[in-house]
């Protein structure tokens, strides 16, 4: 192969140009790297200062908050408090809710039953006694309320305009940029500008879940409209129906399905936020976990946490099973409708029987304190904690200490304490090489727009450690996606500690995290690990699934090995599992990244922390939020690679 | 379709039955709450929800705020018991992030008193727009400062004197502080001026945002336990430093007369804390504005409270401890609300 040929090759001319990079900015040492202490404003930062504190000064007076604002404000906590009035908050003076806990726990049982089967119903109230039984059955009581009612507002939004996108491709070329954006957004972003606008309560809380849960809704529905099969919608028109009819007789009855779908993912989208919204006053079980880290009780927290995922199971179990129901639910016998139609009312009865109950008598009323064995799993917690300190805390440590000096620290010295010029170009030309002249150009302008926040320097750090987190990321999921595709028991054997991983909130595992690896950024890289791995091992596992078995077969009979099968035939054909893997793992790690603000990771998770808490620097919280968003867009961009396809929808 | 919606029927018909029931008939467990002793509704898991009072009198319904830290969770149960128990008060209990995030939950009305704020004047913005006013001081005096663990001071006598901190910076060194000594930060709701102190004293340290209380009393554990340097913010009054114990560098003193002079600081000052609470609950009338204007007590009181906390007592009982066994300063507190 001649010079020529190997230069147009496109990983030489990235490895040159990080070779390039690597030397000049070891050279150019803390030369121009645009570092700016936390206390300092820069221009762009003192300007979002101010509009906060003109925000804050206006809302008691400005027509565009006594008009607009304040009533939406009125109209969703209203709406929120009517759920939490029934199930989980006593008026003042009263010791229960409209319902007692017994009531409640029937009644959810009964539109379980109603909606899907009876197994599922005595499933769900299994898990929400259980719940009751960590002691925490007020506090879930007020994530379901929080939780029933962001989701029915964010239904209001998303099912119209799904549905509406799905039938008419311009709709959804508007609301396509937004989807995408949204699917890049750290929660954590846009918490401080709603409580800016909204203050702190429940509904700055409803609404940052809805923004949440909305792009979600909107994207399957759309999908589920638009994937129908002409035939039937053909036929219709055919006869004659209008656009109305054809929407309300063919269409959505066929979408029923997918839609039901819709509704599942929006709920639990919904509740894997309240936890956060937590931090702008959202009321229920997310307070406990975050409490947890400022008091640093580990037990408390994972028992909230605990709380948190049997309540996730059972919403996702049981409106899972209302979308098997409706696929099955057709063909049932006339002989089974009326058992059912029987069923149906004598769970009616009973549920009313108990709801008289839980509001006369104590034990049906208020949770017994006897089936309580909350804190014995706290002291649990807490022990088994205290233990790893004691007896892994000196590996953890030097593990840490040693990877920090010899990884991250010189992957910093390059981004961060380099000039901040040559690290923009560098990127740039990354971005040229690997995904093309549209998104090199476009990664030049984001790049200048964060150097216009003044926050460079912060954004480059942050910037190492999601590059360093998404490394172990894809390792890890490529190892366990691969063993758990290729084996069904390894499969069940990581199912439930994928679920748990993914519906525990990340503030539980905070603390025992800052217990092995300190006030660090390595902290905050482990806690990007442990958040986005079990996504990525999903779709790794998905794609190696859907290998074609023939050639595997094929690969073997030829005298292939394990490793061979692997590397020649399960990885290279799911690659583009693999790269949509990385995309998501990179996005997943960016987001919890800023959670690592609270261990003492710095940059610019940090920054949107201390502005949240800091009137006077809420600019740069501000500003922070935007160099995130910045931030994750480049990395999506680049992620993506050249051809332009667009990732799957967020599991 | 049909069936689902026979279902979605069923459920709606049945939720307004349900919801008529429990509207009416008298001799609920609420009414019997509010004529006998409430039960404590599931206190451990929710000492924030508890809502067990005596028919609220012409008291009203208030919210406190309550901060994390365990000394301002004892004065906050003590007011707000004795407000429950003597006034007859519906008092509320909102667990919150300090400063900002308070202050703006005020403004919207549902807090209306920080029994201990650290902030000096970091309200102002608040006050301004007739929202919040200072209603004087709590009687506790906080100190917040630089400390290491009581072993280096031991070792190094002189490591105390804040002028002679750099030549110690090199056993402080961190993979995350490079080449200067690490100086582990207060969390970002706290009052901090490290950046300042660093500047105005030339010290060769970096700063390292500790993000959490937590960070900071695992970096102080292990630095007791393992005999590692450590330095960090911490502050008194707070019972952590009896279990670990901490002593503090001084720093040259500074003119504290002067407000403006802050640019200048040089030290973390001693603070009195302030009681804030809104305009609203000030002018109301009612008489736990008298008691929240009349709550004073020591850091020994604190530490009472405080101390039974965290052997295990729920705040609830501690707090009630001490009410039981300091009758006069409560009685001292009620003068003027028409109750004993």
């Amino acid at each position: 192969m001649d010079v020529k040929a190997v230069l147009r090759l496109r990983w030489v001319q990235a490895l040159i140009v990080l070779v390039v990079w690597a030397v000049t900015a070891t050279a150019l040492k803390g030369v121009q790297t645009q570092e700016l202490s936390t206390a300092t404003d820069s221009p762009f930062t003192a300007i979002m200062r101010d509009a906060a504190a003109a925000i804050r000064g206006n809302r008691a007076e400005s027509p565009l908050f006594i008009y607009f604002f304040n009533p939406i404000r009125s109209v969703i906590t209203g709406f929120i408090e009517i759920f939490m009035g029934v199930i989980a908050v006593p008026a003042p003076g009263n010791v229960i809710p409209m319902l007692g806990w017994f009531g409640t726990l029937v009644l959810i049982g009964f539109i379980v039953y109603a909606t899907s089967t009876l197994r599922m119903a005595l499933v769900s109230m299994f898990l929400l006694f259980l719940c009751g039984m960590l002691g925490m059955w007020l506090l879930t009581m007020e994530t379901l309320a929080m939780t029933i009612g962001a989701v029915v507002l964010s239904l209001a939004i998303a099912l119209p305009l799904g549905v509406w996108a799905g039938l008419n491709d311009r709709v959804m070329k508007v609301l396509r940029p937004w989807l995408d954006l949204a699917q890049v957004l750290p929660t954590l972003v846009y918490l401080a500008p709603l409580a800016l606008v909204f203050l702190i309560g429940i509904a700055s809380a409803t609404i940052a879940t809805m923004i949440y849960s909305i792009p979600i809704c909107i994207r399957i529905t759309a999908l589920a409209i638009k994937s129908l099969r002409q035939g039937p919608i053909e036929a219709a028109e055919s006869a004659g129906s209008t656009r109305w009819q054809l929407l309300t007789k063919v269409q959505l009855p066929m979408a029923k399905t997918t839609i039901i779908l819709a509704i599942n993912q929006t709920t639990l989208a919904a509740l894997s936020f309240v936890v956060i919204a937590a931090l702008i006053g959202a009321p229920g079980l997310g307070k406990p976990v975050i409490e947890a880290l400022t008091i640093r009780n580990v037990g408390d927290g994972v028992v909230a946490g605990l709380a948190v995922v049997l309540l996730a199971v059972m919403l996702d179990r049981s409106t899972s099973a209302a979308v098997n129901r409706d696929q099955s639910g057709y063909a049932a016998a006339d002989a089974a409708k009326v058992r059912r139609r029987i069923g149906l009312a004598i769970f009616g009865v009973l549920t009313l029987i108990a709801i008289y109950l839980s509001r006369y008598l104590l034990w049906f009323a208020v949770f017994p304190e006897q089936l309580i064995f909350g804190e014995y799993v706290a002291e649990a917690a807490n022990a088994l904690s205290e233990w790893i300190t004691d007896n892994l805390g000196f590996l953890t440590v030097t593990g840490s200490e040693q990877f920090t000096v010899w990884v991250l620290n010189p992957l910093q010295d390059v981004l961060a304490n380099s000039p901040w010029w040559l690290t923009l170009i560098a990127i740039t030309l990354l971005a040229f090489i690997l995904a093309g002249r549209t998104v090199g150009i476009l990664v030049f302008v984001l790049l200048a727009l964060v150097m216009a926040t003044g926050l460079w320097n912060d954004t480059m750090l942050t910037l190492a450690m999601t590059l360093i987190a998404t490394g172990f990321v894809v390792i890890i999921g490529i190892v366990l996606g691969v063993w758990a595709g290729r084996s069904a028991r390894a499969d069940k054997f990581l199912r439930p500690l994928l679920d748990a991983g993914q519906t525990m909130p990340a503030f539980v595992y905070l603390v025992p995290v800052l217990a092995l690896f300190g006030p660090t950024r390595f902290a905050a890289i482990v806690l990007g690990v442990v958040y986005a791995a079990p996504v990525v091992i999903r779709i790794v596992a998905d794609g190696i699934r859907q290998v074609p078995k023939e050639s595997v077969e094929a690969a073997v009979s030829a005298g292939s090995t394990t490793l061979q099968v692997i590397t020649k035939v399960q990885l290279p054909v799911s690659r583009r599992s693999i790269l949509l893997g990385v995309n998501q793992g990179l996005i997943f790690v960016l987001a919890v990244v800023v959670i690592g603000g609270f261990v003492g990771a710095g940059g610019l998770g940090y920054l949107v922390i201390v502005g949240q808490s800091k009137p006077e620097l809420a600019g740069k919280g501000l500003a922070a939020g935007i160099a995130i968003v910045l931030l994750g867009i480049i990395l999506d961009r680049i992620a993506q690679g050249r051809p332009q396809k667009s990732p799957q929808g967020r599991h | 379709m049909k069936r689902v919606g026979k279902g979605a029927g069923l459920v709606v018909a049945l939720a307004t039955a349900g919801l008529a029931l429990a509207a009416c008939g008298g001799g609920t467990v609420n009414e019997a709450a509010s004529s006998s002793a409430a039960p404590a509704p599931e206190s451990s898991a929710a000492p924030a929800e508890s809502s067990a009072a005596p028919a609220p009198a012409d008291c009203g319904s208030w919210g406190v705020a309550m901060h994390a830290w365990v000394g301002y969770t004892a004065s906050a149960q003590v007011l707000s018991d004795v407000a429950r128990e003597k006034l007859g008060c519906d008092i509320t209990q909102t667990t919150l992030d300090e400063a900002g995030v308070t202050y703006d939950a005020m403004e919207a009305g549902s807090v209306d008193v920080i029994i201990e704020d650290w902030g000096g004047g970091r309200w102002q913005e608040w006050v301004d727009r007739g929202a919040i006013v200072e209603v004087g001081l709590n009687g506790n005096v906080g100190l917040i400062g630089m400390y290491v663990p009581q072993w280096m001071c031991d070792e190094y006598p002189d490591i105390t004197d804040g002028t002679k901190l750099n030549e110690y910076a090199d056993l402080f060194k961190t993979p995350e502080s490079g080449d200067k000594g690490a100086w582990l930060e207060g969390p970002p709701g706290y009052t901090t001026i490290g950046e300042k102190l660093i500047e105005a004293n030339g010290l060769n340290y970096k700063i390292i945002n500790t993000g959490s209380e937590a960070a900071l009393i695992e970096a102080f554990t292990k630095g007791n336990d393992n005999k590692e340097a450590v330095l960090g913010y911490f502050y008194e009054p707070q019972n952590f430093l009896a279990k670990v114990p901490l002593c503090r560098i001084n720093f040259p003193a500074n003119d504290w007369t002067d407000a403006a002079k802050a640019s200048g600081l040089t030290d973390y000052p001693e603070t009195p804390l302030v009681k804030l609470a809104t305009v609203k609950l000030m002018d109301s009338g009612s008489p736990f504005a008298t008691l929240v204007q009349n709550f004073e007590w020591t850091n020994e009181d604190q530490n009472q409270v405080a101390l039974d906390i965290e052997s295990g007592m729920t705040p609830e009982e501690a707090a009630q401890k001490w009410i039981d066994a300091n009758p006069d300063k409560v009685a001292a507190w009620l003068e003027g609300t028409g109750a004993s």
